[in-house]
């Protein structure tokens, strides 16, 4: 049985001014020296190329389409959008959401009297924010709620609620996002209670421009 | 005599001043570079009253929390050894320093002196010596530690520490035969001389990196494994072995281990300085002054002036090794052990011998 002999290729061969090593040493050095006096340099004129952020200090602003922890958008009147609806509860992965409904004297019927989030059983997901109809919950630009004890991460209704100036940004995202389909052109604009993503941006309004923070 | 006891105090005080600071700062000095290598900031907190100091107050910092760190030692270790460990490390690396001069002779108010601790006349067998005793050190900080990681750290680093050891000594017996002496301050005086070709004078300084070029690279190759750090890490390998001989160590004795390799930096980037890049001389810098060269015109500067240009040259030598280290330390990745032993015996030792054998020839032709 004649043994069968397979010739593993093993890469180039390295050559003679390779294996010398030495020359390839100074070459490696003379990369990461260049590195060092750029950086230095920079740093003495004041203009460091490094790509560092310091966080706590320095914050990059993050795109429309970063989901921060769910807040509750609130009406000009400072009350809630949400209607207890209880759509976000069903579509929520992990149930993290505890809605407990009732009612109100005035034109809207409904309110929320509890609306829980366990951000500790949370995954920023967003599927509330899809599922809801009422574009009341969206996915804020906040993720620093670090806490000392697991109660503190059930936020209540109170600390959840979030004036629309400041989710103006993610509002028209999810509307630019909802109006890319087919379907939004058909949305009925003018209906009391319906969804109000279905509506257009407000005019003169840019996306850019409009932060969250 | 009590000039020469001031004298001896200021030098002793001096050494210490230098060393243990340049450890410390040294800490701060790897980061930080490391950093910029690397495209990032480093180290820059550890405000003192909201100065910051680019982060200097790091070392520092580290210090105080090493100090009331609890010092742990693991139940089955062997606690006198573990303790001593730490200690024998660092001392060799610390009294190294004192035959290495720093500068040339100072005269103050009549008195003279050569500025170094102890002049010895076996200057560099006095360093090797001492600098072996460091390997007990670490074996011993492996052995008593009970810890299989630490064993295999130890054991590796004995056996790297024995093998560039040699290699040291044999690439140094070339500047011997060149120079003529074992007395670092024989040395480092006879570099000041110029090369004289048939009579004329080139006026390029008789330095060991020129009279020694492979010595210089092999035994700065040699220095840097003999300080285990990276690329001749294995020892402590935190890939591997977590922090190798180290690894059941905590606070102050620690931070012992980590200062005794940033002291063998300095002494081996003196070392270095001394032996190959002229220690103290500054080129055509004579102590009575400035020789232009090609001419017979001398500028004449005070001998205190010359002195202590002197001292700023080994400084300035020596900071510019550190960083070589450093840049070394951040650019090369580990060798495999196997690796390390055979560029250690196959490669580094054979060109060593050569080395000798080629200086021999060279000199006998030139005295010829």
């Amino acid at each position: 049985m004649a043994a069968r002999v397979v010739k593993v290729k093993r890469g180039p061969e390295l050559t003679l001014w390779e294996r010398l090593y030495i020359p390839e040493i100074i070459r490696g050095l003379a990369v990461t020296s260049r590195h060092f006096f750029s950086n230095l340099w920079g740093f003495i004129i004041g203009k460091p190329r490094v790509a560092t952020v310091q966080y706590p200090e320095q914050r990059l602003e993050h795109p429309a389409a970063f989901r921060g922890m769910p807040v509750l958008v609130a009406r000009e009147d400072g009350s809630e959008r949400c209607v207890a609806c209880g759509m976000c509860e069903v579509a929520c992965p992990p149930r993290c959401i505890t809605i407990v409904p009732e009612e109100t004297e005035g034109t809207i019927e409904r309110r929320p009297k509890i609306f829980d989030i366990d951000l500790s059983r949370c995954m920023f997901c967003g599927l509330c924010e899809e599922a809801c109809p009422e574009e009341a919950i969206v996915m804020s630009a906040d993720f620093e709620i670090a806490c000392e004890t697991r109660e503190g991460l059930i936020w209540g209704k109170e600390q959840l609620l979030k004036p629309p100036e400041q989710l103006r940004r993610r509002i028209n995202y999810i509307r630019d996002e909802f109006n890319k389909y087919d379907s939004a052109k058909d949305a009925p604009t003018n209906v009391i209670g319906a969804t109000n993503a279905r509506l257009a941006k407000p005019a003169g309004e840019d996306q850019r421009r409009a932060g969250s923070h | 005599m009590p000039a020469e006891a001031i004298f001896m105090a200021g030098k002793i005080g001096f050494v210490f001043f230098l060393v243990l600071n340049l450890a410390g700062v040294l800490g701060w000095v790897e980061r930080k570079q490391s950093a910029l290598m690397q495209d990032r900031i480093g180290a820059n907190r550890a405000p003192i009253f909201g100065i910051t100091a680019i982060g200097l107050f790091h070392p520092l910092a580290d210090a105080i929390k090493a100090f009331t760190k609890e010092d742990f030692i693991p139940a089955r270790a062997h606690k006198l050894f573990h303790t001593l460990a730490p200690f024998i490390a660092l001392v060799p690396a610390l009294t190294a320093f004192a035959v290495i001069p720093f500068g040339d002779t100072l005269t103050i108010g009549g008195e003279t002196t050569q500025l170094v601790v102890a002049d010895l006349d076996v200057g560099v067998l006095f360093v090797f010596a001492i600098m072996s005793l460091a390997t007990f050190g670490v074996v011993l900080a492996g052995w008593s530690s009970y810890n299989n990681y630490s064993m295999l750290g130890g054991l590796r680093a004995s056996a790297q520490m024995l093998s560039y050891e040699i290699v040291m000594g044999l690439t140094l017996v070339g500047v011997f035969m060149v120079y003529g002496s074992l007395q670092l301050t024989e040395i480092a005086r006879a570099q000041g001389e110029y090369f004289v070709f048939g009579g004329v004078n080139t006026w390029i300084p008789k330095w060991g990196i020129l009279t020694q070029p492979l010595a210089f690279f092999l035994f700065l190759t040699a220095a840097v494994a003999e300080s285990k750090r990276l690329p001749f890490d294995v020892a402590e390998a935190e890939s591997e072995l977590v922090a190798g001989y180290f690894t059941e160590y905590s606070g102050m004795k620690f931070l012992m281990f980590w200062m005794a390799e940033f002291v063998e930096i300095v002494v081996i980037s003196a070392l270095v300085a001394t032996l190959f890049l002229g220690g103290w001389q500054i080129p055509w810098l004579h102590p009575d002054g400035l020789h232009v060269p090609f001419t017979a015109i001398v500028v004449g500067l005070p001998s205190l002036v010359v002195s202590m240009m002197g001292v700023g040259a080994f400084l300035m030598k020596v900071f510019v090794l550190i960083w070589l280290q450093m840049t070394i330390r951040w650019t090369l990745p580990r060798f495999r052990y196997d690796q390390i032993m055979r560029l250690g015996w196959k490669m580094i030792l054979p060109l060593a011998l050569v080395n000798v054998v080629l200086t021999g020839f060279v000199v006998l032709l030139l005295n010829r």
